[in-house]
C-alpha cells in the first residue's frame, strides 16, 4: 500500500517518515555508499526541508518498506543545486507540470527476491505505480528520475523504464547518477499494473489509513491491558512464567519486555 | 509564508493587470473566483490579488482571515494541487468558511501551489459552486492547464516588480535554445526530433521548460520572446 505524506499532513505521520529517513540510510549511506548525512541513523538532507512530496510504500504491519521523494521542477530541486553536473553546466528543466523524482529506494534486506507480494519486484512495481497515479491526478506530464545505473534498471525490469535521458552519466563518488524522463502516461500505468498482477489503485486512503491506525493503537492498548491484568492476578512464579510467555508470542519481544517493565513499575508502587 | 501576513491590500504596481488576468483564468476554466498570494523572497514583496466580491474581500481582510485560511496558508506548502476537501480539518477552516457560507462564497475548490526558481512560494486558488461529481471531472480536465497558468501569473508578478525587472533573464539551455531556434525556422516537433536525433516527447519535454522559462503561453510566443531577447536569431 502507498501512503502518500506532504507538508500538509506530515505532522500525523512522523513515526512514518522517521521510518523511512532510516530506510534510506540503510540503502543510500550503508549500501549504496553515496555520500549522504546520516545522523540518529536517519538519512536527511536539504531537499527535505523544501516541504517535498514523499511517496511510500508500507507493509502490511505498516512499516516502510519503499519510498520516493517529489519535487516540483520551478522551485529548487536537486538538478537545479546539487546534481547540476549531470546537466554538463546547462541550466535545468522547468515547468510547473514536470516534477523531479529522487532517493528511489526498495528495501532489499527486508524483502524476499522473486516474483509476487511481498518481493523487491513487487515493491518496486508498487512504488512505480504510485508515484505514476499520484503524478498522472496531479495533472503532470513528465517525471524526471535522478537514479543511479543500477535502479535506473531496476526501473526498466518493473516496466517503468525511462523514454530517454537528460545530460549524461556522472561520477558521484563512488557511484554514478543519470536523469531519465518518465512519462505519466495511462499506457506507462498499464504497463507497470500488467508486469505486477496489479488492479486498481495502489494509494491509500488518507481517511481510512487514519481510522486503521486509531483502531491498531487502541487494539495493542486493550492487549497490553489484559496481560498487565493477568501478571497482577497470577498467583505464583509458574503462572507468571506461563503469562509472560503468552504475551511474548501474542505481542512480540518488544511489546511484551515493555508490558513487563511496565508491570514491574506498577508492582514498586 | 505562513509566518509572515499576506496583505490582500498591497497591490503590486501592475494590480489592474494581473487581476484582469485572473479574471480571464476564471472565463478560461469555467470557475467563478481565484485569488493568488505570493511572497517573493527576493524583494520582500507580500502581493495578494483576488476577483471575489468587494464586501467578501473587505470583511475577509478585516478579520485576518488571509492569516489562518488553510487554502493559502497551509496549501502552498504542497507539491501538489490541494482539493479543499482536504482542508476541512485543519486549523482556521470552519472559522473562514463559515464566514464564506454567510457572503454565499463557493466552498468547493482547489489551491494550487507555485515554486519559483529563488525558493519563492505562490498560491492560486480557484473556487465554484457545483456538485462534487461535476468538481471531480473539471478538476480532471483543468489540472494540468491550471498549474501553467498559476506558473504564468506569478511570473507576470514577479515581472511587475521593479527590483526583479533587471535580474531576470531566461536561462535557456543550449538544447531548449536550439530547439527554439529550429522551430523558428519552420520545423515540426517531428522534424526536430529527427534532426537532433531525440524523441518526440523529449523534444516536448524541452518545449515545456522552454515556454515555461519564457513565460510564454505557447510555442509561438516563446519563439518571439526568444527573440526579443536575443536568445535566439531571427530568421
Amino acid at each position: 500500500m502507498i501512503l502518500i505524506v506532504d507538508a500538509l499532513n506530515r505532522h500525523e505521520f512522523t513515526d512514518i517518515l522517521d521510518d523511512m529517513y532510516r530506510l534510506r540510510a540503510r540503502v543510500f549511506g550503508e549500501r549504496l555508499g553515496w555520500e549522504v548525512d546520516i545522523r540518529d541513523g536517519k538519512e536527511r538532507d536539504c531537499f527535505d526541508d523544501l516541504d517535498p512530496a514523499y511517496i511510500i510504500g508500507l507493509d502490511d504491519d505498516g512499516r516502510v518498506i519503499s519510498c520516493v521523494r517529489a519535487l516540483q521542477t520551478m522551485g529548487p530541486h536537486m538538478l537545479s543545486d546539487v546534481f547540476s553536473d549531470i546537466l554538463d553546466g546547462q541550466p535545468p528543466v522547468r515547468s510547473p507540470t514536470i516534477w523531479e523524482a529522487t532517493r528511489f529506494c526498495v528495501d532489499t534486506d527486508r524483502l524476499a527476491r522473486g516474483r509476487g507480494a511481498g518481493t523487491i519486484a513487487h515493491a518496486t512495481c508498487e512504488l512505480s505505480l504510485g508515484a505514476l497515479e499520484y503524478a498522472i491526478e496531479s495533472g503532470i506530464t513528465d517525471v524526471i528520475a535522478v537514479v543511479d545505473p543500477r535502479m535506473d534498471r531496476v526501473l526498466r525490469m518493473s516496466g517503468n523504464g525511462a523514454y530517454d535521458y537528460l545530460g549524461k552519466t556522472v561520477d558521484m563518488g563512488k557511484v554514478h547518477a543519470l536523469a531519465g524522463l518518465l512519462d505519466c502516461t495511462e499506457e506507462r500505468l498499464e504497463r507497470v499494473r500488467e508486469m505486477a498482477g496489479i488492479t486498481g489503485s495502489v494509494i491509500v486512503d488518507e481517511e481510512e489509513f487514519r481510522a486503521a491506525r486509531v483502531r491498531k493503537a487502541s487494539r495493542a492498548a486493550t492487549l497490553a491491558q489484559y496481560f498487565m491484568d493477568q501478571i497482577d492476578a497470577a498467583q505464583d512464579s509458574s503462572e507468571l512464567q506461563a503469562v509472560l510467555e503468552l504475551a511474548d508470542t501474542v505481542l512480540g519481544p518488544v511489546s511484551a519486555r515493555a508490558v513487563r517493565e511496565a508491570a514491574r513499575a506498577d508492582s514498586a508502587h | 509564508m505562513a509566518d509572515r501576513p499576506v496583505d490582500l491590500g498591497n497591490l503590486g504596481p501592475d494590480a489592474e493587470g494581473i487581476t484582469a488576468r485572473m479574471r480571464e483564468i476564471c472565463a478560461d476554466l469555467g470557475v467563478e473566483y481565484a485569488c493568488y498570494a505570493s511572497n517573493t523572497t527576493i524583494n520582500g514583496e507580500l502581493v495578494g490579488l483576488t476577483t471575489y466580491p468587494e464586501e467578501w474581500r473587505a470583511h475577509y481582510l478585516s478579520q485576518g482571515h488571509h492569516m489562518r485560511d488553510p487554502t493559502l496558508t497551509r496549501a502552498v506548502h504542497a507539491v501538489a494541487p490541494v482539493d479543499w476537501s482536504r482542508l476541512r480539518n485543519m486549523d482556521g477552516y470552519a472559522e473562514v468558511f463559515r464566514d464564506a457560507s454567510d457572503f454565499a462564497i463557493p466552498q468547493t475548490g482547489l489551491s494550487v501551489p507555485i515554486r519559483g526558481a529563488f525558493g519563492d512560494r505562490g498560491v492560486l486558488t480557484l473556487a465554484r459552486r457545483c456538485s462534487d461529481v461535476e468538481w471531480a471531472a473539471q478538476k480532471r480536465e483543468i489540472m494540468q492547464q491550471v498549474q501553467l497558468m498559476a506558473a504564468q501569473l506569478h511570473d507576470d508578478v514577479l515581472r511587475s516588480g521593479q527590483v526583479l525587472q533587471r535580474i531576470r533573464q531566461p536561462t535557456l539551455s543550449d538544447r531548449e535554445k536550439e530547439i527554439l531556434q529550429w522551430t523558428a525556422a519552420g520545423k515540426s516537433q517531428q522534424d526536430i526530433a529527427d534532426i537532433l536525433n531525440l524523441s518526440s516527447r523529449t523534444v516536448e519535454v524541452h518545449l515545456r521548460s522552454a515556454r515555461a522559462k519564457l513565460g510564454a503561453l505557447n510555442t509561438a510566443q516563446a519563439v518571439g520572446r526568444a527573440i526579443g531577447l536575443r536568445v535566439i536569431y531571427p530568421i
